[in-house]
């Protein structure tokens, strides 16, 4: 089982091509996490789903939220959390 | 396309309505109507079956629904029909916690409302608070910024936007939106003798002409009602002129016999041009005015101010036209009238008023004009003054008179202008902001109340002309 990080960008949003990045980053070398990217200009169901507002969000599976962009050392502190949880 | 509010005197004050690719903002304190007004415009499209995106930041749609039940709206049936569609959209849903930065834009609400818009073909979208969208951010001024791009996109998608924004008290034009939306309409409301009045104003129009005056409105069941305060005049037939041809127009034709007339100035206009204009032209009809005068009042100041206007009235001193109450006996300077108004007694203000009742029986006058008036409420007790404007009054209307009296209402206190009011039949003000004068009337016998007019004084007769 692993645990989901639901990744909103936009066409326009210019700090998201970073971010993702990051986020692949730290992802792509931990099992226990996957990441599901979604462009909210495509897929706007989910963006109602989730009630998104502000691009970009990174919804995490405790139904924390992070609103803009944010660099790759806070991100990876959030991402110990759940390692631990799943540990 | 011009969409109707549904408000035929808010379209009226809007020029026309909403027009497709603008975006106006309802700007008011909290409580002072907004969201049903808003929603009172959404109901004014719907029912010529325009669809309606309503984004609701901090209101349940749910509560919108009841909310507008209890105004007989009945926007169930309007969802029903697929015209109407109400979206929640707030940054922090339920039992979520939030990590903000300040690097973001507002991409997600910009496509959720262009694919509901799309959906729904919406052509009017109403956003329902931006003050409590923003102060979920902790940048809010990016969100503020990024709330530009928002605006631009829905109303180049040929729709209307209108916003509702929740303005501080004293709050003149600060916000941001306010610059980026082609209309504002304000409502505030105030409390009058322990009433709540509503009042709404258009301070800013990109179309057309912005409406500055405040109308009163009310909200109920039968909806939203403008009242407005101009009125058109009744016209009656045995009117005196006031020798300013827009001015009497606009009084409805000048005013009736048995009149008081108030003219209220702040003390900085020259009230001066309408005294010499009332004098002026009741001298050439020939009807001769009686000229109650005070400290700048005096015989010899309007005779000197005549000749500065080119403006000849000696044949008409000559053959006894005017008569001059001269508080302060004949031909004093200045100074020596306002010592002497020290001087004044309530005795030698009764002694004045049997002046002019002798005056009114002598001769055919029945125009008098009263100079400043303050002056005389400087000299008598307040009691005393409101007597003897009473008297005079009384005075007036039982010899079929006109009275025209001048006062600053600045100088006097708010009581004393309020009964003043009430004495007298016609009340027309003065006022100046930014160095221009206004002329407005505020109470007429006739109905005939009009809202404030640009004022031009001139060197020539007619010394004062009245612009639109």
């Amino acid at each position: 089982m692993s645990l989901q990080i639901i990744f909103f960008t936009s066409p326009t949003c210019s700090w998201c091509p970073y971010l993702e990045g990051v986020l692949r980053n730290i992802i792509g070398n931990t099992k226990e996490l996957s990441l599901e990217v979604i462009d909210v200009t495509e897929n706007v169901e989910k963006a109602e789903e989730y009630h998104i507002v502000a691009i970009p969000t990174i919804i995490l599976p405790n139904n924390q939220r992070i609103i803009g962009s944010v660099d790759e050392a806070f991100l990876r502190k959030q991402m110990d959390q759940f390692l631990i949880m799943m540990s | 396309m011009i969409i109707s509010t549904g408000i035929e005197e808010l379209d009226n004050m809007i020029d026309g309505g909403l027009r497709t690719g603008s975006c106006y903002a309802i700007k008011g304190s909290a409580g002072s109507g907004k969201t049903v007004l808003s929603l009172f415009m959404a109901l004014g499209a719907l029912k010529k079956d325009i669809p309606v995106l309503f984004i609701s930041t901090e209101v349940d749609p749910e509560k919108l629904i009841m909310y507008g039940d209890s105004f007989d709206m009945n926007l169930k049936s309007y969802i029903d029909k697929g015209l109407l569609s109400f979206e929640k959209m707030s940054l922090k849903p339920k039992s979520t916690s939030l990590v903000q930065t300040d690097k973001f834009d507002l991409s997600g609400i910009i496509a959720r409302t262009q694919s509901k818009m799309k959906s729904l073909n919406a052509k009017l979208v109403i956003f329902d608070s931006i003050s409590a969208f923003f102060a979920e951010f902790v940048y809010e001024k990016t969100a503020r910024s990024s709330f530009m791009d928002f605006i631009r996109e829905i109303t180049d998608k040929k729709a209307v936007l209108v916003l509702t924004s929740e303005s501080q008290v004293n709050e003149e034009y600060s916000t941001l939106e306010e610059y980026l939306v082609d209309g504002v309409i304000k409502i505030r409301t105030e409390l009058k003798n322990n009433q709540m009045i509503k009042r709404i104003s258009v301070p800013k129009l990109r179309s057309a002409k912005p409406i500055k005056f405040e109308n009163r409105f009310i909200i109920d069941r039968d909806g939203v009602s403008i009242l407005r305060s101009e009125q058109p005049p009744l016209s009656i037939i045995d009117a005196e002129k006031i020798g300013v041809e827009k001015l009497d127009k606009m009084l409805g034709g000048g005013i009736p016999a048995g009149s008081v007339v108030l003219i209220e100035t702040d003390g900085e206009t020259n009230y001066f041009p309408l005294f010499l204009q009332i004098m002026c032209c009741n001298l050439e009809r020939g009807t001769g005015v009686i000229i109650h005068s005070n400290v700048h009042m005096y015989s010899a100041r309007i005779v000197e101010e005549f000749k500065r206007v080119e403006c000849d009235i000696t044949p008409h001193l000559n053959e006894g036209n005017v008569v001059f109450i001269d508080k302060y006996n004949r031909s004093v300077t200045a100074v020596e009238a306002r010592e002497m108004s020290q001087l004044m007694t309530t005795d030698d203000m009764i002694s004045v008023t049997v002046e002019l009742m002798q005056a009114f029986q002598k001769s055919e006058q029945k125009v008098i004009l009263f100079g400043d008036l303050t002056d005389d409420t400087n000299i008598l007790t307040e009691p005393n003054f409101l007597r003897y404007f009473a008297l005079q009054s009384f005075n007036i209307k039982e010899q079929s008179a006109i009275a025209y009296s001048f006062i600053n209402f600045n100088a006097i206190s708010r009581e004393m202008l309020a009964r003043l009011r009430n004495t007298a039949d016609i009340i027309i003000r003065f006022s100046r902001s930014d160095y221009t004068t206004y002329i407005e009337c505020l109470k007429s016998s006739l109905g005939a109340t009009f809202l404030p007019k640009v004022v031009k004084f001139r060197d020539k007769m007619p010394l004062i002309e009245i612009l639109d």
